[in-house]
């Protein structure tokens, strides 16, 4: 198992419970969804996974994260980062004033050798031709669907063995969706590279996922494989947009309960 | 109006523009990285001049060995603050910080004379005090030295912005969550920012202590660098050198055209009422960046 949360616990400002005792495993090549509402806690557990939770006064107070059989709980987002996890932020969060070049170069500071991140650069813009033609730009000026590749390439320039990715698809238009599920497949796929995907839009994610877990409230309320989760009605009804097979006069007049909550 | 006596003013001025933005400098390099005003750069010029003069006078050294003895000592003095006092204000409100360095400031510039004595000390770098004649007009030699000199080290460290380390301190200076994100360790880049930011303050203590004596009142620097830093718009490096020799031919004409109508001297209100000015009508500065904002 390449990544493997257990029972983790998360506290904002030593009061908040953001997370609530979640297990998550990731294996080796996989492509893991984490699905779920907003402010469920999904970007919580990225967090806690890339060591990004100090800079908002984070931490985890419970339970362990293993990478590789290693407990990690305790190096820096850097180490991390060394080691083979690499986080795409929420927002894309791509150097604004800086080129998408000169953004590719900064995320290879651990790399000594420059022919090494030379080659690496040639991979990333042959993977995303987009910001080939826009390498002279600067990235803060990029589409949001290029900014998106961007903070993609700028990731894998870490040369990660696990890519977390929060919200890929956040403001796309439906076709660039589509486009950036399709590119984080073949990165999948092609490269062995393992992602842990954090999305709302759970249709996408579920068509490119081998395994999901639904998060509520800072709990995991279900996980499987993907095609078990697409096919549980309730998940269908919650997640997927309804079945549309529901006869509205039938329905009860109180307010349907989650029956997992039971 | 004399056309020579303008010609000198500006020229001189030109030169002592540019030795007052290698100050600046260094406050722009910290304000890039951190996004931290750093107001013990002056205190930082002058240490760096008594440290020069200390190892050449104490220990009998050549200039040629006290200069770069100097300039890494201040280095690591540089890395050293950022490490003992800086790295615990993360997290804090900025202004604590920037409180900090100011108290750093007042600190060195109680202690260094209260150590080495309060008697001006005689920085001799090699250069002749004799005024050069082009025509005309009169040039303080050791001021154009000091102005090509600095002129030289703040285009260098323009390249070095475009180099892989100096792109990386920009990306931190851009985004630091992400920086860390990539892999970035984001204290050490600060930590080498402070450490350049005390080196260009060296280099400016030695120019400007060759040319004034070393005493405290090289730390009185910081008051010019940071009109200069706000007019060139803090996170600009450009801007520092337009700005340093806007604030230096400011000066000079106010000294020798300004001066000899109102009975005083206008010198030192300058840097004022150009910070003032700024802040009211450009608040960017001439080259600052502007945050990107996509709709």
């Amino acid at each position: 198992m390449l990544l493997a949360l257990n029972n983790v616990e998360v506290v904002y400002d030593r009061v908040f419970l953001a997370v609530k005792g979640v297990s998550i495993e990731v294996p080796d090549r996989g492509l893991v969804a984490l699905l779920g509402a907003n402010g469920a806690g999904k970007s919580t557990i990225l967090k806690s996974i890339s060591g990004l939770l100090k800079p908002e006064r984070g931490e985890v107070s419970r339970g362990e994260v293993l990478f590789n059989g290693q407990p990690i709980v305790n190096l820096d987002p850097p180490e991390r980062v060394r080691m083979g996890i690499v986080h795409v932020l929420e927002g894309r969060r791509v150097f604004g004033q800086l080129t998408p070049a000169e953004n590719l170069i900064a995320a290879a500071s651990m790399h000594k050798d420059r022919g090494h991140v030379n080659a690496l650069m040639d991979k990333m813009f042959t993977l995303f031709p987009r910001l080939a033609q826009r390498a002279k730009a600067k990235a803060g000026y990029l589409s949001g669907g290029e900014q998106q590749m961007l903070a993609i390439a700028r990731a894998l320039m870490t040369e990660p063995k696990l890519l977390m990715l929060d919200e890929p698809s956040l403001g796309l238009a439906p076709f660039l969706v589509d486009e950036i599920f399709d590119i984080i497949s073949r990165i999948n796929a092609e490269q062995g590279v393992s992602v842990l995907l954090v999305e709302q839009n759970a249709i996408a994610a579920l068509d490119v996922a081998d395994s999901a877990y639904l998060i509520e409230n800072g709990r995991i309320l279900m996980g499987g494989s993907a095609e078990m989760l697409k096919s549980n009605p309730d998940v269908a009804e919650a997640y997927l947009g309804g079945s549309h097979q529901s006869d509205y006069h039938a329905v009860k007049h109180y307010r349907r309960r989650k029956r997992w909550l039971a | 109006m004399d056309f020579f006596l303008i010609a000198e003013l500006v020229i001189n001025g030109v030169f002592v523009g540019l030795m007052y933005a290698l100050v600046s400098l260094g406050i722009v390099l910290i304000y890039k990285t951190s996004g931290l005003v750093n107001l013990a750069q002056g205190a930082l010029a002058m240490t760096g001049a008594y440290i020069t003069w200390m190892v050449g006078n104490y220990f009998g050294m050549p200039i040629w060995i006290s200069i770069p003895a100097a300039v890494v000592f201040m280095f690591f003095g540089g890395v050293f603050i950022e490490r003992s006092a800086l790295r615990r204000m993360i997290g804090q409100p900025v202004i604590m910080a920037i409180m900090l360095t100011l108290g750093i400031e007042i600190a060195l510039r109680g202690l260094l004379p209260g150590v080495f004595g309060a008697a001006v000390k005689k920085l001799d770098i090699g250069v002749s005090p004799a005024p050069l004649f082009v025509g005309d007009i009169l040039i303080n030699q050791s001021i154009m030295i000091g102005g090509v000199v600095s002129l030289a080290l703040i285009l260098s460290s323009l390249a070095f912005f475009n180099s892989r380390y100096g792109i990386v301190m920009r990306a931190v200076a851009d985004d630091q969550t992400a920086s860390w994100s990539v892999g970035i360790r984001v204290e050490k880049a600060i930590a080498v920012a402070w450490g350049l930011a005390a080196v260009s303050a060296t280099g400016a203590g030695i120019l400007w202590g060759a040319t004034q004596g070393v005493d405290w009142s090289l730390s009185l620097l910081l008051i010019k660098a940071l009109a200069i830093a706000i007019l060139g718009g803090l996170d600009s490096i450009p801007g520092v050198i337009l700005a340093g020799v806007i604030v230096g031919v400011a000066e000079s004409l106010a000294t020798g055209v300004v001066d000899p109508f109102v009975q005083a001297s206008t010198r030192d209100i300058v840097a004022s009422v150009i910070i003032l000015a700024t802040l009211l009508f450009k608040p960017h500065g001439l080259f600052g960046h502007e945050h990107i904002e996509r709709v």
